[in-house]
């Protein structure tokens, strides 16, 4: 079933993609044997031939985490999509003490140790970036810390 | 001779102070990704790239040294399987039918050194196999034109999945997904393709976010899924015994693994796992019944180990001469060369020889380092193993964002990464192969201009496509890289089944 539907969305794509080649303005010069659409025009009519086969022909599928895990993994992408949004104002540190951490307790460590972690290597690597391979890593709220 | 000379420079490279730091990092850390149970060559590879590059090194120094993590990691993967019945990777696994044995009967020490032995062998032959074959490769790979190219391109996607590989027409599918994203920002023509108008696609998709997050990202949710849990049984590695005449016992199956491992290195789609897995079963057929196969043979051991690191020097040849890799580290490490800027390829031989030379050079001083750092480091290794992934994942997860942001200083590249990540996740559970993703968007530019010039010649007939001897032959081996899999792969897989009691590999 998985295939199948992954198969359909898969031609809807192929369909948009193919759609979308032909729409694209011709180049400065007239147009040549191959245009800017003739490749992206062959790959649709390519993945609709091969999703075609998916949905003829699917595979057995995996079972996919609904239960809990399934909210482990929703949690464990939020925070990584949050790490990504709070670097900058946060600072390194700070964000990475959090993403870290969170990540280890929900794996299944003591919250404590989780973040310890989180701080530690979150420390470690911005010592390690900032001084010994000097590269920049923000600061963000403990900018006041800045030396020099 | 020529090659000689070449050679010599390349030592003169490899051997540059810095260059040989960068080469026993790159080992060390190699190692201790290969060791740790769910990171793999191509995820190391991949997570250090971004590094890398933000350390600004060298072409050569970046390649010396993720060829180092990558050679390590062949060894690496041997660790867990020997300790704990777990391969770090698949390539390892034929490793664990007599390294385990070993380790229960208290040899474990001696497994490891064996295994350490043998992957030195059996790399130290391929890496000869690569200087005598590689430039003779690149000399025929010049006589290709644009159509040739184009059936090559095909040809390496077709044996992608490998003849062991499940489902050939998701290697399709995924191989499109890649090429897609390739044609993502502004063509060779100036006109804007899927841009949307978003100004950081103009440039179009930068690969390494992409490899970053289907690798690194994709297996943080794996793992969060499969919940290995936390703590494992404590090893303990006896103090090491071993004589003069047991790696003489060793010897002839190190090399035989190493030179069949090279062959299914270098063929298209075959790869390490075939390579441990040829390696171990021609060794049984070999020692007959004089073995004790599965119950702690030192040979066992020898044989596959010795095949899966010939077969990864092996799967250099084909990246290096023609610009096609053969597996997804390779895969990876052609990454890398695109973003130096370096065109792999016939050409590379003679435009960047100080490169190409200077890598094999330091393959073969990598080996020597792997050798030198395995026997006395091993107690490092399995110390570092006993850190429970739940700590160590996420710290990984956390390096890979910190290579991927000291690249550009944005964090729209994080949020792609991230994206990519949950890609991953999603085909990897519909066993869609992450490989030819990352192949797609790594030629998909290549094909095209290919496809372009040879249109451009022949005015905009197609059959020049299939015009040439070479090209029909390049298209008929593309067309059997799919059809094989369904009559040979359920076989294959059937009798790697058999031997290991596991599933079977899916290239490495």
């Amino acid at each position: 079933m998985n295939d199948r539907i992954f198969g359909i969305l898969l031609i809807a794509l192929a369909v948009a993609y193919g759609w979308g080649a032909t729409q694209l303005p011709a180049p400065f010069g007239g147009s040549e044997a191959v245009g800017p659409e003739t490749f992206p025009l062959l790959l649709s009519v390519v993945l609709v031939l091969s999703s075609l086969y998916l949905i003829v022909r699917p595979d057995p599928d995996n079972a996919w985490p609904w239960s809990r895990t399934g909210i482990e993994l929703v949690i464990a992408v939020v925070v990584l999509v949050l790490y990504a949004a709070l670097l900058q104002p946060l600072g390194f540190i700070l964000s990475t003490t959090l993403a870290v951490g969170t990540l280890c307790w929900r794996m299944g460590s003591a919250p404590v140790r989780a973040y310890l972690t989180g701080g530690v290597s979150g420390v470690v690597v911005f010592l390690l970036f900032n001084f010994a391979l000097d590269l920049a890593l923000p600061l963000g709220v403990l900018s006041f810390l800045e030396v020099g | 001779m020529e090659t000689l000379g070449y050679l010599i420079d390349g030592f003169g490279v490899a051997l540059a102070p810095h260059n040989l730091m960068f080469a026993l990092l790159g080992a060390f850390l190699g190692t201790l990704i290969g060791a740790l149970p769910g990171l793999g060559p191509a995820n190391g590879v991949a997570i250090l790239i971004p590094l890398a590059f933000s350390l600004g090194l060298a072409p050569e120094t970046a390649l010396i040294m993720l060829t180092s993590v990558y050679a390590g990691a062949m060894y690496g993967g041997r660790i867990s399987s020997i300790l704990l019945n777990i391969p770090g990777d698949e390539p390892a696994m034929m490793t664990c039918l007599d390294g385990y044995p070993m380790a229960q009967q208290g040899k474990a020490a001696e497994a490891l050194a064996i295994s350490a032995v043998a992957s030195f062998i059996g790399s130290l032959v391929a890496t000869i196999g690569l200087i005598l074959l590689a430039p003779l490769l690149a000399k025929f790979a010049l006589t290709f034109g644009p159509a040739e190219y184009f059936a090559l391109f095909l040809l390496a996607f077709a044996t992608l999945g490998g003849i062991t590989g499940k489902n050939p027409m998701k290697t399709v599918v995924a191989a499109c997904i890649g090429l897609m994203i390739a044609t993502v920002g502004i063509d060779n023509t100036g006109v804007q393709r899927y841009t949307f108008g978003v100004l950081e696609l103009y440039e179009g998709v930068d690969f390494i976010i992409a490899i970053v997050g289907l690798f690194a990202i994709s297996e943080l949710l794996f793992f969060i899924e499969e919940r290995a849990g936390g703590g494992k049984a404590k090893m303990t590695v006896n103090k090491l015994s071993l004589k003069w005449a047991d790696i003489r016992n060793i010897l002839p199956s190190s090399l035989r693994g190493g030179v069949l491992g090279f062959i299914a290195g270098v063929l298209p789609g075959a790869g390490a796992s075939l390579g441990s897995f040829i390696g171990y079963t021609l060794e049984k057929k070999v020692v007959g019944k004089k073995g004790y196969f599965g119950a702690g043979d030192p040979r066992g051991v020898a044989g596959p180990e010795a095949g899966n690191n010939g077969a990864s020097s092996g799967a250099l040849v084909p990246m290096l001469t023609l610009g096609v890799p053969g597996s997804g580290t390779t895969a990876v490490l052609l990454a890398l060369l695109i973003s130096l800027n370096i065109t792999p390829g016939p050409l590379m031989f003679t435009q960047n020889a100080d490169i190409v030379w200077g890598v094999i050079a330091a393959l073969l001083i990598g080996n020597f380092l792997l050798l030198l750092l395995n026997i006395p480091l091993v107690g490092i290794f399995v110390k570092l193993l006993s850190v429970p992934p739940m700590f160590l994942l996420p710290v990984v997860t956390m390096i890979a964002f910190v290579g991927i942001y000291s690249i550009s200083n944005t964090t729209f590249d994080l949020y792609f990464m991230v994206a990519f990540g949950v890609a991953g996740y999603i085909f990897r559970k519909l066993e869609i192969p992450l490989v030819p993703i990352i192949l797609g968007l790594l030629l998909g530019p290549e094909m095209e201009k290919n496809l372009r010039h040879a249109m451009d010649i022949s005015d905009g007939d197609w059959t020049i496509l299939w015009n040439s001897g070479l090209a029909i032959g390049l298209w008929v081996f593309a067309g059997l890289g799919l059809i094989l899999p369904y009559v040979v792969g359920p076989l294959l897989r059937r009798r790697m089944k058999v031997t290991t009691g596991t599933g079977g590999p899916e290239g490495d």
